[in-house]
């Protein structure tokens, strides 16, 4: 089969740790009195500060980490398994918009979109693709 | 479109993972197929075949409805 791109099998473990990672890291800041400059009033968008910097290395962390647990190959990485890929996501982006669409029209509440965006479609992937290929391992265990 | 490699598969006597191993796919892949969930490719199609030593039309064939 023709290769694609995708990053090396242990690059699954690296974006999982960088996403467990990303959770006390930012608890700690946020135990520290820093606010998320999302959360913080209107107005208050001044960039680069120290808040800014620790919150976007901290979001940034949890998106690489996911983008590494999504676009990792797997052992043995075949044309199902590229195909149960790609419909993962199709199906990811489907979920994506109507969420976007649905908040677009009733939250009025932009920066947590994109939030939302950042997130969403990367796990929903994964969830997604995990599940496919979970089922298929359940299935030749039945069969033995 | 059905196939016949479980058939094929008992006449050669070779397992799921070894017919698996000879084709560089999973051995999940090779089952989807077996019980026709999967339709692969033509270039796989064509390597099962090439491990039987039969022409493609000998293992997979057009059903009604294809």
């Amino acid at each position: 089969m023709k290769s694609h791109f995708l990053f090396p099998y242990w690059c699954r473990y690296l974006g999982w740790g960088l996403v467990i990672a990303h959770v006390p890291l930012s608890m700690i800041g946020r135990m520290n009195g820093m606010v998320n400059p999302l959360d913080s009033a209107p107005g208050n968008t001044s960039l680069f500060t120290g808040e800014h910097l620790f919150f976007i290395s901290t979001t940034l962390l949890m998106a690489l980490g996911l983008f590494l647990v999504a676009f990792a190959s797997e052992k043995i990485e075949d044309e199902q398994i590229w195909q149960i890929r790609l419909d993962s996501l199709r199906w990811a982006i489907y979920v994506n918009y109507l969420i976007l669409i649905i908040s677009l029209v009733f939250i009025n509440d932009t920066a947590h979109i994109l939030e939302l965006n950042l997130w969403v479609p990367l796990l929903f992937f994964i969830i997604r693709f995990r599940w496919v290929i979970f089922r298929l391992n359940r299935s030749l265990s039945k069969e033995g | 479109m059905k196939n016949n490699i479980r058939v094929e598969r008992a006449i050669k006597n070779i397992t799921q993972a070894e017919l698996a191993e000879l084709v560089a796919v999973s051995r999940q892949t090779i089952n989807t197929i077996e019980s026709n969930k999967y339709v692969p490719s033509t270039v796989l199609a064509l390597k099962i075949a090439r491990v039987f030593s039969k022409p493609l039309e000998e293992i997979f064939m057009l059903e009604d409805g294809d």
